[in-house]
Parts: structure tokens; sequence; C-alpha cells
């Protein structure tokens, strides 16, 4: 069983609040922000882990590969899931700003060409963008079953199928894919008992969350080896479909009012958001 | 700036300590820490601040609230205690800074102090239980038996035990030399033990099945005061065979603390039944030098978890003047405009300030002595090494009671930031500030390490350690100088530097000729003038960092914080180094003349 991850490194999305837009609009600025892995795809890379384990050891034989665009220091970002316990890692070097969806997704479909992986697992959008369609458009070119938004993933005994739970608006809808396929995963994923794979027992509960990496696996990492080459060398047209034209903060908040029975809620409901 | 949840430290300012202040990378040259890089460094501190924030913090008001009793001599610990110590021990931090031939990452305690501090802001209990195990451990691995430390120290590395310093008895606290506790020889090489410590922390527990404790006790017929105090290794439960039995360590009662009440300090009574076994450990009378390595390192420790409760303290109160609306401007005031948030108010914003001094400072200032023990231990050559002990001999009373006394000072004022609802425990202030009391009392008290400052470390070896100080602190000057660092500043941190000297070169002689009231009655000022000088010069540091990357157009309003914290140090503490050298000088003599009776 061979997984490939895709990782997006993302400004510190704890202090997102930091994130300032600049004069006319023209960028975000992220200022003294460390860039950190993308949450969605740090669960990624915890439900491959829990994919090729059998409870706290290593199924002996499958892989997770981490694949990344970039600039160099991504290779920091992709060194943490190496620490976490991915066993290899690429960087595919550009800059930050020289990337949009579209251009992630043809190039992930080049990487997969190349890694033959069994199963492709992505975060099902990066916190800054927010764009949600690397996994669809990568599934789309490779001609794979997708499922997206994840919560739940059963990878069957014989590894020849997994079942997803997907999130969708009226409860979990379950699709079965026959693999090589693409998954992405939303934040139920990283559930104690979310990732099933038939070989851990069912009684294990990971502890919920990504998993920290331990000290002594970070030393470790550092001997994993991160292919590192240009993004072109893909042989991808390195065009962006995605032109940003201007950034706004969105209006401040109104105050709201106080109301003074249910009557007057339902009537205002009515009359002023026209909710009713 | 920032409203959302307390991060405890600022990330960016513990990276700018580390690699901007500290240079935490240059240490990777020393073939100790060979297998690092500023990448090993990053991550530590990310997963040990992970740990901090998803386990330890959550867990504070809940462990503070519900502490341990003693039930038929036995203390249950809260149940998040467990999930904070099996959470560090499985993540490798209570080895992390051994070498790798004990099962530890070898990693540099300048990295390890910064990444538990976000341990101690969290929950200083639970990082207290792990501090002190680590220390059990490593004092096992330097002076213990091969079967010591084939039986014990693996296990207190990877936290299936735990360990203890039982050094305090009911009549000897920081008189260890008086200590009674006795050790009779037995014919196995073995000793019984029988004796009471109190104020033992982490002294009984259910967390682990075993305990070990490491105990200062007088071998029968060893000299009086502390040449006679030698060390052991006394486990809860003893080997007998294959099994484990009573080692007759029974829990006396445990105290009611007002803070880091979830880490049980315990009176323990050893052989009252005549079977209480110990180990020796290291050498017959040098059981007090022995565990000068355990607690140089728990007054480390103590310092950094003292500028971490300072510093979660000063996050929040920051977090709550920046949303909390009250009043106007005082220009201006248009009782019809919306209120301003308290942080537009001068006083709450000095309030913020001298917080952010305090704990910015101590924090660095803990950092600087534990990058000295990682020089006086792995330096590239005995020289290096030589210069670094003295150094950290010298911070180390510094590092350890500065924090603690103005931390408590920012902790009390955090408080003040809440107004009235600081003053309830439905606020987390409150609890910091209790917490932060212990750290001016335990591992030597403030007083002590006073006494230890000007008796001791200053005019030891004919005041080299003070000579390496000066010259570090002057290097310090000539970089900030050439870093175009205010002048005014550059000059009153040389000008302390000549005061230091020559006042220690005066108290010194009064030593010398016999006057030890003259030289000591005022260890207490020269401790804190000597603190105030040593955070001078860490801020110092920070504004040559931090005016060295200004005007890039990265984190402007960071470094401008940086030197309007130092801006504030240097107008508001640094003139008291006159006062304070005024009173050592003329030994003022007002509690001196005091009798008792006047009282």
């Amino acid at each position: 069983m061979k997984i490939l991850v895709s990782l997006k490194r993302t400004a510190d999305p704890d202090n997102a609040n930091k994130v300032k837009v600049a004069p006319g609009g023209a960028k975000i600025v992220t200022d003294g922000l460390e860039p950190k892995v993308n949450p969605f795809d740090e669960y990624a890379v915890e439900t491959a882990l829990r994919l090729v384990e059998n409870g706290k050891t290593r199924i002996a034989g499958d892989t997770v590969v981490v694949a990344s665009f970039g600039p160099k220091e991504a290779a920091t970002n992709i060194r943490q899931s190496l620490a976490m316990g991915a066993d290899s890692g690429l960087l595919f070097t550009t800059d930050d700003d020289s990337l949009d969806g579209d251009l992630v997704a043809r190039a992930l479909a080049k990487v997969v060409e190349a890694q033959k992986p069994d199963l492709v697992i992505l975060g099902k959008q990066a916190v800054d963008g927010d764009s949600n369609q690397v996994a669809q458009v990568l599934a789309e070119t490779l001609g794979w079953p997708s499922a997206t938004f994840a919560m739940s993933v059963n990878l069957s005994a014989d590894k020849k199928t997994v079942t997803v739970g997907r999130e969708v608006d009226g409860g979990v809808v379950k699709l079965t894919l026959t693999l090589p396929a693409v998954i992405s995963v939303d934040l139920r994923i990283v559930g104690a008992k979310a990732v099933t794979n038939n070989v851990t027992p069912a009684a294990f509960a990971y502890n919920d969350g990504p998993r920290f990496a331990p000290l002594p696996m970070i030393i470790k990492a550092k001997t994993k080896p991160i292919a590192e080459a240009p993004l072109a060398s893909l042989g991808v047209d390195t065009g962006l479909k995605v032109r940003y034209t201007g950034f706004e903060l969105p209006a401040a908040r109104k105050a709201g009012i106080k109301v003074k029975d249910v009557a007057d809620l339902v009537e205002r409901l009515r009359t002023d958001a026209k909710a009713l | 700036m920032t409203t959302d949840a307390n991060p405890l430290l600022s990330d960016r300012d513990v990276d700018f300590l580390l690699f901007e202040v500290h240079d935490a990378a240059s240490l990777c040259a020393l073939p100790a820490f060979a297998d690092h890089d500023r990448g090993t460094f990053e991550l530590t501190v990310q997963t040990v601040r992970r740990l901090a924030r998803d386990v330890f913090f959550p867990a504070l008001r809940d462990t503070d609230a519900a502490p341990p009793a003693l039930r038929d001599g036995a203390v249950a610990l809260h149940p998040k205690m467990r999930a904070m110590f099996e959470a560090l021990a499985e993540a490798g931090v209570l080895s992390a800074t051994r070498p790798a031939s004990v099962g530890g990452q070898s990693l540099p305690a300048l990295v390890a102090t910064a990444a538990n501090a976000y341990l101690c802001a969290g929950n200083a209990s639970g990082a207290g239980l792990a501090m002190l195990t680590t220390e059990a451990a490593h004092l096992i691995e330097s002076f213990g038996s091969d079967e010591l430390r084939a039986r014990y120290m693996h296990d207190l590395y990877a936290g299936r035990s735990t360990g203890t310093m039982c050094l305090t008895e009911p009549h000897a606290g920081s008189s260890l030399g008086d200590i009674t506790t006795k050790a009779t020889p037995r014919a196995d090489g073995t000793y019984n033990l029988t004796g009471s410590k109190i104020f033992i922390s982490g002294g009984e527990h259910d967390l682990t099945e075993n305990i070990i404790h490491l105990v200062l006790a007088r071998i029968a017929g060893a000299p009086e005061g502390s040449r006679g105090v030698s060390l052991f290794c006394v486990p809860k439960l003893r080997p007998d065979g294959d099994a484990l039995v009573d080692n007759d360590v029974r829990c006396a009662g445990v105290l009611h603390k007002i803070g880091w009440r979830a880490l049980p300090s315990v009176a323990l009574n050893l052989g009252e039944g005549d079977d209480c076994r110990g180990w020796l450990v290291g050498t017959a009378g040098r059981g007090l030098a022995h565990m000068f390595q355990m607690m140089n390192a728990a007054r480390i420790g103590v310092g950094a978890s003292a500028a971490a409760v300072a510093y979660a303290a000063y996050q929040e109160s920051l977090r709550y003047a920046l949303t909390r609306p009250q009043g106007r401007a005082l220009s201006g005031r248009d009782a019809q405009g919306p209120q301003v948030a308290i942080v537009e108010h001068a006083d709450v914003r000095r309030m913020l300030l001298r917080q952010k001094a305090i704990a910015e400072g101590a924090l660095s200032l803990v950092l600087a002595a534990a990058r000295q023990s990682d020089l006086a231990e792995h330096g590239a050559d005995e020289a290096q090494r030589a210069r670094a002990r003295r150094l950290l001999d010298l911070l180390t009373p510094v590092a350890k009671s500065f924090p603690a006394e103005k931390g408590f000072e920012a902790n009390a004022l955090a408080v003040q930031v809440h107004g009235g609802y600081g003053y309830t425990s439905e606020y987390l202030p409150e609890l910091w500030m209790r917490d932060q009391k212990l750290n001016s009392i335990h591992e030597g008290t403030s007083g002590i390490q006073g006494l230890d400052l000007l008796g001791r470390k200053v005019v030891a070896g004919g005041g080299e350690a003070l000579a390496a100080w000066s010259e570090e602190v002057t290097l310090t000057v000539t970089r900030a100088r050439a870093a175009g660092v205010s002048a005014a500043w550059c000059d009153a941190l040389d000008g302390v530097v000549a005061e230091v000297g020559a006042l220690t070169i005066e108290l010194a002689a009064r030593g010398l000729a016999g006057d030890v009231d003259g030289m000591l009655s005022h260890s207490a000022d020269y401790l804190d003038l000597f603190s105030t000088a040593c955070v001078a010069w860490q801020w110092m540091l920070q504004a040559t960092a931090a005016q060295r990357a200004k005007g890039a157009g990265r984190d402007e309003a960071f470094y401008e914080g940086k030197l309007r914290a130092a801006q504030y140090w240097f107008a508001t503490e640094v003139p008291r180094v006159a006062l304070l050298a005024r009173l050592c000088r003329e030994a003022e003599d007002s509690y001196l003349r005091m009798a008792p009776e006047a009282f």
C-alpha cells in the first residue's frame, strides 16, 4: 500500500486574525506569521498514517509519501510530516504566489504518474484560499474515483476498496471507491476511531487530532529523504488560471437589537431580515 | 496583537529569543548537538508547545480546583495529571536533553528550556513532576552504580516511574547541613534509613507503580554539618527477588498549598518499621555536592517556570485589555461616544509594558543561563567549558530568583488589569499569581539566592566569574552601539557594569576584613541590583537584535515592541541601581538595629 499526501503551507492559522489586507487591496499581508502546515493537510497525513499502521506499529512494506509545492523553506513543513511518521517527501520548488488550485492538481497528477500510489489523500481545502478544488480537479485529471469531505475511511481487508463517510448537509453519505482513488478529508477524520484498516484491532483508539511528532522521531526524520526539484521539471504548464483582482475585509458587524417578544421577533425576521 | 486564545508564550518571541538573540543554531556546531539543526529545534518546540496548549493548559483550572488528598496512606492524583505525564513520556520529553546512550535526543538545554516553558505556563504542576523525574534520573545517570542505573534510570526517563528530591526535614530546610535522617550500613552494602522528610513534591501518588526518592541522609558516625551528608536512592517499592515489595516509606500527610495544587507536596516517614532500604548514590559524604546537580538544574527550572507563569498571565491580561471596553480617552472626553478598550488608557499600557519587560526579560535571562549550561557541559574546549561553568554558577541564583520575585509583581499586575474580575476565580490570573509565589520559596528562597550570589558566586576564584560576566555585558554593549541602539542605554549599561565591579570589590574587602554584616546585610539589595543589571543586559541583547532587524519591512510592530520594552527597563529600572548600590555601600542599618522587642 502506497499513499501520497499533498501538503500546503499556510500562514499560521492560529493567528489568522493577524492577516491584513495591503493598502489598495492588492494582496493579503501575512507579515510575521510562521508558515505552518495547512491543518486539513495535517489531518490527511494522520489519515494516511492510520491506514498503514497496526495500532502503534507500522505495517511492513506500506509507505506514505508527502508532496508539497512551494519555496525551499517548505521542506521544514514536509519534515514535520516525516517526524509524524511519513516515509519520504517530495518538494517541487516555486513561489507561494505562483500556484493556484488548478496548477497544483495538474502537477499532482504528474507526481501520481511517477509515484503510482494506491491512494491520494488531501485536506479538503487550504485554510488561506479556501478554494476546495485540488482533490476534485486531480481526480478528474487522473480519471480516478474520488470522495471529498471524508469524516471516516475504512480500508477493506483486501486493500482493493475504501469506504468513505462523507459529511454532507443532510448527514453522512457512504461511498465505496475502488482503488486507486482520491480522498479529501474533513475535520472529523482525526476522531479516535474515524480511520480503520481491518488490521488495527477494533478496540484500539487513537488520540483525537493529528499526532504530535515525538522527539525521537524528529531526529529520525532528518535521515528520511526529501527529493527537491523545480516545479517546471514535472513538465506541466505553470500558467495560472486564477487571477486575484482585489482583496477587502468583510464589513464590520453591526450591533444587534433587542426585540420585545416572540411576536416582534417573528415580525422582524419576516420584514427586516426577510428570513421567513 | 491578537484577541484569540491565550498562546501561553508568544511563538514569535520564543523564535526571536532562540534564534535571533541566543543563537541556538550555533550550538549545532558542537559535537554533542551535531544531530540537530534549526529544523529539529523548531519541530521540538512545536511538539512541546502543542502538548502545552492541547493537554496541559486545558487542565489547569480543573487540576487546581481538586487537589489530591491522603486517604489510607495513598494519594490519588487528578486524572488529568496522568494524561499530562503520559503525553510527555510518550513524546520523549523526559529524556530530551540526555544523550542517545541513555535513550535521549541530545537536545540543548537552551531549546529544552524554551520548550518546557510552554508546559510550565500551561500547567506548572504537571511540568514540575516531569522536571523532578528527569533530574532524578539524571542524578542516577551521573552518580549511580551500574545496578541503580539499570534498575531505575531508564524507567524514570521513560516515565514508568517518577522521581523526587528529599532534602528538607521539619527542622532543616534552607540549612541542609542540619538534617538528621540516618543511614545505618547493613551487611549487604545497602543502608537502613530512618527519618522524616517534608515538602516532598510528588512524594506519594498513584500515577506510577514505583516512586524513586533521592534522599539526603547522614551515615551513622559521619561528621556534623554538610560534610557528613550522603545521597541515597530510596524506592517506594524495593526489589526482592523478582518481586517488588514495600520499602517502608510512609506518606504522613499532604500539605494544603495555595498553588501548584495538583502536585502533592507530602511529608514522608522513612523506616517507621525499621525496614526502609537505601542505596548509596555516588561517594559517601558528597551527598550535598551530588545533589547540587539536581538543585542547580531545578533552580534554572524554577526560573523558567516563574518566567513562564508571568508570561502566560501577561498574555491573558493583554487579551483582556484589548477587548474590554471601559471609559473614554482623557482628552476630548465624549460621554456620548463609544467606550474605548482599556488598552487605550495610559496606566493600563504601563501595567502591560511592565509585565512584558519583566516576563520577556526573565525568559531571556533563563535562556542565557541555559545556554551557558550547554557550553559548560559540551563546549568546544576546556577553556570554553570552564568560562561557561563560571558564568552559569554566577547566573543561577539570578535566573532562579529574578523571575520569581519580579514575576510575582507581574502576576499581580495581570490581576490588576482585570480589575474586580481579576480578583475572582472565574479568571485565571489569580491562579497564576498563587502558583508564582512558590517560586521565590522552593529550591532555595530568594534570601538564600542573595547570600549565594554575594557570599559565594561573585567572589569565587578572586571574582573570575564576575570578570567573565563584565566581559560578556561589555561585548553586548559594543555590539549594541554598532547596531545603532540608543547611546543613552549603552552608556547606562556600561555604567552599571562599572558600578557592579566597584561595589563588589568594596563589599568583598569588608568580608575579607572580617566585617561579615557589612558585606552581607544587604544581600537582598545586591541581588536586586545584580538582577536588574542582568535583565538590562538581556534587554540590550534583545534591543540589538530588534534594531538590526527593524526597517526590513517585516514584523515592524514586533521589533518596535521590543525596543519600547527595552526603553522602559532602562528608564524605570536601571536608575534603581544607584539607590541599591548606596544601600549596600552604606550598609544602611535600620533592620540590623531593629531588636526583636522593637517590632
